[in-house]
């Protein structure tokens, strides 16, 4: 097996890694220590894992880490700047729409990616948008509520991505 | 684990298709590169992922509109071009194609090549008689119908182009899925692209697809469709063949007299669906 050398920047870094070629994503991240990205199913059910490469949000468990060479990353490492959360982080909290906290890295990078291209989606377009991401905890009711809180704040001016 | 040893990234076809031909029966191509990270079996030794490829546009040209192997589902779905497309038809099933994390990866291209019999993506561009542009040492144009006759063989050939034909004004199309929850694999689908003459109909393609066996056009339905007026007794025909001359089967998502009753909806709400269009 040769291995590889690729170069992503994640949360703005540039930073060339050693992988398998046959490597997923998910898998080289959390080895070089962004452990918010959560491995849930490994198989694109569950939205655990979900990153956003080259600005879409993608199931790193899917994503061949040799596919992603020379990409852009975001991680939910690479939301907050300093100490002040990006704004679907702030409404996630406010609204209360983190149980056991596994599923929300998923569930805030799916939510960056809708309100990027749509910044004022329907419920129905916040359920389809947040459709590959489970939460095994309970229903998605403050989830959905996050995501509006979050378009309105994101509608007010703040913005980090 | 994984078998891989080599991950190749070539930056022309003609690169690809060597590695390809190099790699034999060890080689896989990646589009997206979902399916292949899923299931990808243990003898492959080698992926030639295409993504640098030049093939992630989406044109409309006089003969159709030009949909490169590489552009994600995500990108058609959000391509006005594709909205424009008889009444949106395209978008109209896209919605209903996995999640969006997925559609993101995922690629025509390798909808196409993946050949999952409850392809949603093959049943409707089945209907829309969708040609698609391939290359083995040279670039050739067939229709989907025969490509997916000879699917067989489809991952030794690289998917390059699909192009749905221009519909005249006079066309129209519609898709119905059948899910258990959203964004679920289907347990049946549905397409049809009718060809009117105000309210008779001259000609369809009429697909069901996740049968389960993947997307292919129901004649019975289509002759007895043409010259008729699509009313209420036609479209009761229709339903009545869709019961009769639909091969259906058992599997993990539904049994064969399920499905008949889903087929039998199916065809009933796309054909209303166009009947009430050409009424507007």
């Amino acid at each position: 097996m040769s291995r590889l050398t690729i170069t992503l920047t994640i949360n703005g870094r540039e930073k060339t890694f050693r992988i398998d070629p046959g490597e997923k994503l998910l898998g080289v991240l959390r080895r070089e220590g962004y452990m918010g990205v959560k491995k849930g199913c490994g198989s694109g059910d569950c939205g655990a894992c979900a990153i956003l490469f080259n600005g879409r949000a993608v199931n790193s468990c899917l994503v061949f880490a040799a596919k992603a060479d020379g990409g852009t990353l975001i991680t939910i490492e690479g939301l907050a700047r300093g100490e002040i959360l990006h704004p679907v982080q702030i409404a996630f909290l406010e609204e209360g729409a983190i149980q056991c906290g596994y599923c929300t890295p998923g569930m805030v990078i799916a939510t960056v990616d809708l309100l990027t291209k749509n910044p004022d989606p329907t419920e129905g377009e916040i359920r389809e948008a947040l459709a590959g991401n489970l939460c095994r905890c309970t229903g998605y009711v403050k989830q959905v509520r996050a995501v509006q809180r979050a378009a309105e704040l994101m509608k007010g001016g703040e913005t980090h991505v | 684990m994984t078998s891989v040893q080599t991950y190749q990234r070539p930056s022309s076809i003609e690169e690809a298709w060597s590695l390809l031909n190099d790699g034999g029966k060890s080689a896989k191509l990646v589009g997206g590169g979902v399916d292949v990270a899923l299931f990808a079996p243990p003898e492959i030794l080698t992926l030639i992922d295409l993504a640098l490829l030049p093939t992630r546009s989406i044109e409309l040209r006089s003969d159709g509109l030009a949909i490169g192997a590489g552009v994600t589902l995500t990108d058609l779905l959000e391509s006005p071009l594709a909205a424009a497309y008889l009444d949106g038809v395209v978008v109209t099933m896209l919605r209903q194609v996995a999640a969006p994390l997925l559609r993101n990866a995922a690629t025509v291209g390798g909808a196409l090549a993946s050949t999952h019999p409850w392809s949603d993506v093959i049943t409707l561009f089945l209907a829309l008689d969708a040609q698609v542009t391939q290359y083995s040492g040279q670039l050739q144009t067939s229709s989907l119908e025969n490509l997916m006759e000879q699917r067989g063989t489809i991952d030794r050939t690289i998917i390059t182009e699909v192009l749905l034909p221009i519909p005249a004004d006079d066309v129209y199309a519609s898709f119905e899925k059948f899910v258990r929850t959203g964004f679920d694999i289907g347990m049946l689908n549905c397409a049809c692209r009718l060809t009117m003459n105000g309210d008779r109909c001259e000609s369809g393609r009429i697909v069901f697809g996740g049968t389960p066996d993947i997307g292919h056009r129901l004649e019975a339905i289509e002759r007895a469709l043409a010259g008729a007026r699509l009313d209420d007794a036609t479209i009761d025909s229709a339903a009545q063949l869709a019961r009769q001359a639909l091969a259906l089967r058992d599997d993990v998502r539904a049994s064969a007299e399920y499905r008949r009753v889903l087929a039998v909806a199916g065809i009933r709400r796309c054909l209303m669906r166009i009947a009430q269009r050409v009424g507007e």
